[in-house]
């Protein structure tokens, strides 16, 4: 199956001597094309984290002496409730992921049948996903102030400002408030993922359909969701490792006040405020374990869920899936005849 | 916008928390780098003659500032009258949203301009890696106030730019109309004021800017002097001392402090919804009437003044704590002035000469409403209303202990004067009333107790 | 029976427009009181409800905030490093993307996944290490390093020419390479000219997060001449608290010209994006 073998030229004639010369254009090529790649991996992802796992062992600060504390620093963020505490905050941001997904999969559905200004709809929506996060946090200060947007306009439908509830202060709702900001931010570009996806059917198939006088609930269910469901599940497994590193949220809108702080905000304050430098490292390493976890889970979950293909569509749907996890780590191999956009 | 002076927000954590590393790894001692380029040997502040010396340097110098509201106005026109003094010499100033978090980090690559405000997360002990001595302390602390705040091993690193007392700001007129008389001058009396303010007017009667964070920090600032009378209290006692924060009989200390704050809040004496205050405009409220009361450092006065159309309603009180029959009030320094040591040594000096003519010769004091930087000058305006308050400063720690409160205040994660959190949190506490006073302030006193233990701190008090 | 459809389609068209019509409004509200209130005067915004249309229609917010935030720079600045990032993001990954899918070589399982891995470390929580090292190699306060370290932490685009590779059947290496092409000639003549979509995807993903970058940018490009217009925006609003007309006046500049570049390429945006999706 290997390429180059492949790729090695039938021609007549001086094969060694070509594959000989091949061989060493081979290794320039390989070694060309991933130097810079992997040199900046190394220097920006590897580097950094083997000396974050080395300082989770320490007590230390920036500055000056550390000492070797052993696991202390992992039992500390077991213990404190402040720390652990702080990922079921994550809760809400993981409740957010799925209101998000389920809306930009309701809109989707929607938007693949014929809609008159689409393009409009299709941009005002996908329109917030192009704003920075600075100018979200902004946008959203001003909308949840005391009496400002949102209180303005509940007013104008009737409520009095005395039964609005204060969105960033009410620890009933303000988690809710802010992780309602990802989900304006970030619906619009599900959407039109998820329509991407969609749009690769053939479109014969829904006329098809129609004439058989199947209604939209069956075009969805056994022509729409079958083509999306590897994309959908990615999208739920990146959501996971999303919502627990939540941080822009509260860190720009509340600063971690009012009981709104994430991991990675507490985690700031501790690497900062406290300067527990080793403190933090461990939480960013259990925090890292947790993602690893949790994305392993949810592959087994959906690959035991789903793997019981009813339809070759579905079944190549779910390696699609695989491989995109994967990061196409067996390449070339599993249906080259899946779905192809 | 003096805020961050006593701000260290949550924001930008991240940014300063690199910072430090540098430090850590490469380059440790600036010191001997940026002293060793060529040019002029740099002298000691105290021997520039302002206006003859170093006429005829030549250098661009740049400025960093906390102040992004009057950065372009008021100090850039300090920058002009100086350059008129001295034509070669060009200051531009620029200003820095988040001053504390981002200069902390700016610092440690040594390229961040010539003469800054030395962010307060800087220890004693690091000021000679980044900043050049400007004198001996022996030589300066009897020109300049609160010199000991920067100064390490006798040597001087920052002049602060000038000074501020603690107290209260309030309305006066707001005060009046609700029908009070006197100030008050226990925690209790400033509560049941607040109640009557609430009864009888439309203010706010505390407005707490938590939103801001460093305004619920800067309630830290009065939990020395202001609540005790005494002036070990900062840099000693408070180390050595069991349950620093405990209650007492005569509700003075830390515990008065924070009663304070805890009680207004959880009688609803405060802004409505503190998650949306706002500081800029709060100043313009307690101008014209809207607010009442705010508790903020004297520096807060001038600005307050300025913000509105009746600066002659502004008052400013001590805080209300009486401590054997007496009021106090701390004074200490604002932001003090610090020159990068990695600068060339002709943008030191130029850095150095303008610092000396901005302290001594500008007319910052008064458009500031500052204590001015120069001893023996007039007390500002202000504190005209603190009759009978004894002003006084903290004493520099004994030798050896100098970075022993840094280090328990932030093993503890109590973080007096350096974190906001704590605070927010005892008004979020109290806003809910998820914790009583009695369970912070223990859990407080818990943490300290341990980092006194971790770090082998004599309990002795 | 069929006027039953009948009913049912009429329901269900009404049902889809409230929806969308409804989506729409939640998306753009935010954003057209912002529109609202960066045109009116400090006057009028303290005096007025934000729902409220400003009665004079006036611009002199958005100069303030243009000049006192010197947006100008930082327009040109991030226009800088969209060109630089985006352009060599595109090959670096392109060029691994190939080595790694076509051929087979010792290690070559081991370093996807390597980057696998890499993908599931949270950026934010590396950042403390990251800066110990962008100090040591002189890169702080410089525009290239900042560009390379935003280079260095590109993921996605390597996810998407990998994916986009494995559907490029390998029969077109091969015969060029019979024709004599080297496999440089293969990457650069063949290849790479049909990565277009693929491309046009990481442009589009890549770009957004480019622009909208601001923690990166926070960190390492501190004065002021180096402020991107995230960074710019944030210095600006600093001393204007809750006066909300000068901050969305801001607010809307940033988000103009990245606006108007949606508009002109709305297609190829959504392609980009669709192309994104179904390649995982």
């Amino acid at each position: 199956m290997s390429k180059q073998e492949a790729a090695v030229p039938k021609k007549k004639g001086g094969l060694t001597g070509l594959m000989k010369r091949r061989e060493g254009q081979r290794i320039l090529v390989i070694v060309l094309f991933m130097f810079i790649p992997l040199l900046l991996l190394v220097v920006f992802t590897y580097v950094p984290f083997i000396k974050m796992v080395q300082f989770s062992f320490y007590d230390m600060k920036y500055i000056g002496e550390r000492t070797f504390v052993g696991l202390k620093n992992y039992i500390d963020v077991f213990q404190r409730d402040d720390i652990f505490g702080s990922l079921f905050v994550s809760l809400y941001y993981m409740g957010g992921a799925v209101v998000q997904l389920a809306l930009a999969l309701f809109f989707a559905s929607l938007m693949v049948f014929k809609v008159k200004g689409a393009s409009f709809f299709k941009g005002a929506m996908f329109f917030p996903y192009l704003i920075c996060g600075i100018a979200v946090g902004f946008i959203f200060k001003f909308f949840y102030a005391r009496g400002f947007v949102l209180d303005s306009l509940l007013q104008l439908l009737g409520m009095d400002l005395e039964d609005i509830p204060m969105w960033l202060q009410d620890q009933k709702i303000n988690n809710i408030a802010l992780a309602a900001t990802s989900v304006w931010r970030y619906t619009g570009q599900n959407m039109i993922l998820f329509l991407g996806a969609m749009m690769s059917v053939d479109s014969d198939l829904y006329e098809a359909a129609s004439l058989d006088g199947a209604n939209k609930w069956h075009q969805f269910r056994y022509i729409i969701l079958p083509s999306i469901k590897s994309i959908v599940v990615l999208n739920l497994i990146l959501s996971i490792s999303g919502s627990l590193s939540a941080f822009e949220p509260p860190y720009v809108i509340t600063n971690g006040t009012m009981g709104t702080g994430t991991y990675f905000v507490i985690m700031n304050r501790i690497a900062h405020e406290n300067q527990k430098v080793g403190l933090a490292c461990a939480m960013a390493i259990v925090l890292l374990a947790i993602i690893i976890i949790c994305t392993v889970a949810q592959k087994l979950f959906f690959k035991y869920a789903f793997d019981d293909g009813t339809s070759d569509e579905s079944k190549a749907a779910v390696r699609k899936r695989k491989r995109a996890e994967k990061a196409a780590k067996k390449m070339a191999q599993n249906g080259k005849g899946g779905q192809t956009a | 916008m003096k805020k961050q002076t006593l701000k260290r927000g949550v924001s930008m954590a991240l940014a300063s928390a690199m910072v430090f590393s540098l430090t850590a790894c490469g380059n440790g001692g600036g010191g001997d780098k940026g002293s060793s380029s060529s040019g002029e040997a740099i002298p000691t502040i105290d021997q520039i003659t302002v206006g003859e010396d170093y006429q005829d340097i030549k250098a661009s110098i740049k400025v960093l500032t906390n102040r992004t509201d009057i950065v372009d106005t008021v100090y850039a026109g300090y920058a002009d009258q100086f350059m008129e003094l001295y034509p070669n010499i060009k200051v531009e100033y620029e200003a820095v949203t988040d001053y504390e978090e981002s200069l902390t980090l700016r610092l440690t690559t040594g390229d961040w301009g010539d003469l800054c405000f030395i962010p307060t997360g800087v220890d004693k002990s690091e000021l000679s890696d980044y900043f050049t001595p400007l004198g001996d302390y022996d030589t300066l602390d009897p020109v300049y106030n609160f010199v000991s705040e920067k100064t390490y091993d006798g040597t001087v690193y920052g002049i602060a730019n000038g000074g501020t007392a603690n107290g209260v700001v309030y309305n006066k007129k707001v005060w009046a109309d609700a029908g009070i008389t006197e100030l008050p001058k226990t925690p209790d009396e400033f509560l049941d004021d607040l109640q009557i303010i609430k009864d009888n007017t439309d203010a706010i009667p505390l407005y707490t800017n938590f939103s801001a964070g460093w305004p619920m920090g800067a309630w830290d600032a009065y939990i020395g002097i202001a609540a005790t009378g005494n002036p070990d209290f900062m840099n000693h006692d408070i180390v050595h001392m069991k349950d620093p924060f405990a209650k007492r009989d005569d509700m003075t200390g830390p515990y008065a402090v924070y009663y304070t704050c805890y009680e207004s809040v959880a009688r609803k004496l405060v802004e409505e919804d503190p998650a949306s205050s706002d500081w800029e405009s709060s100043k313009a409220r307690i101008n014209n009437g809207e607010i009442a009361t705010m508790v903020l450092g004297s520096w807060a006065v001038q600005q307050c003044k300025d913000a509105g159309d009746t600066p002659e309603d502004v008052g400013y009180m001590p805080f209300p704590i009486t401590v054997d029959g007496k009021q106090y009030a701390g004074a200490g320094g604002n932001y003090s002035f610090g020159i990068n040591n990695q600068s060339s040594s002709d943008n030191q000096i130029a850095a150095m000469v303008y610092l000396k003519w901005l302290i001594e010769d500008s007319s910052i004091y008064e458009d500031e409403g500052s204590i001015p930087a120069l001893k023996g000058e007039d007390l500002p305006d202000a504190l005209a209303d603190f009759e009978g308050v004894e002003l006084l400063s903290d004493n520099p720690p004994v030798k050896g202990e100098e970075t022993l409160f840094n280090d328990v205040n932030n093993q503890s994660e109590v973080g007096i004067n350096n974190d906001d959190y704590p605070n927010c949190y005892l008004l979020e506490c109290a806003l809910y009333g998820s914790k009583t006073l009695d369970e912070v302030i223990d859990e407080w006193n818990a943490q300290w107790s341990a980092a006194q233990e971790a770090l082998g701190v004599d309990v002795n008090m | 029976m069929k006027r039953q459809i009948k009913i049912g389609t009429i329901f269900f068209t009404l049902f889809k427009y409230v929806m969308l019509v409804g989506a729409a409004v939640i998306s753009l509200l935010p954003v057209i009181v912002c529109v609202f209130t960066a045109f009116k005067t400090t006057e009028e915004y303290n005096t007025t409800s934000v729902l409220d249309l400003p009665t004079q229609w006036m611009f002199e917010n958005f100069s303030i905030a243009f000049k006192q935030a010197n947006m100008l720079r930082g327009f040109a600045n991030t226009a800088i490093i969209l060109v630089v990032v985006l352009t060599c993001s595109i090959f670096i990954s392109a060029m691994l993307a190939y080595v790694l899918n076509r051929f087979k070589f010792p290690g070559n399982g081991v370093i996807q996944n390597l980057f696998m891995f890499a993908s599931l470390i949270p950026g934010i929580a590396t950042q403390v290490t990251v800066y110990q090292i962008m100090y040591s190699l002189g890169f702080i306060n410089h525009l290239y390093g900042y560009m390379i370290v935003l280079m260095g932490t590109d993921i996605i685009s390597i996810y998407i020419f990998l994916q986009f590779f494995e559907n490029l059947p390998v029969s077109l290496d091969e015969s060029a390479i019979m024709d004599g092409c080297t496999y440089f000639g293969v990457f650069f003549k063949i290849l790479f000219p049909l990565l277009k979509p693929a491309i046009v995807t990481s442009l589009v993903l890549k770009g957004v997060s480019v622009y909208n970058e601001y923690y990166m940018s926070n960190l390492y490009l501190q004065t002021k001449e180096l402020r991107t217009i995230s960074t710019a925006l944030y210095a600006f609003t600093g001393p204007y608290g809750n006066q909300y007309n000068y901050i969305c006046a801001g607010v809307l500049i940033t988000i103009i010209p990245i606006f108007i570049l949606f508009l002109i390429f709305q297609k190829q945006v959504y392609g980009g994006m669709a192309a994104g999706a179904v390649k995982g």
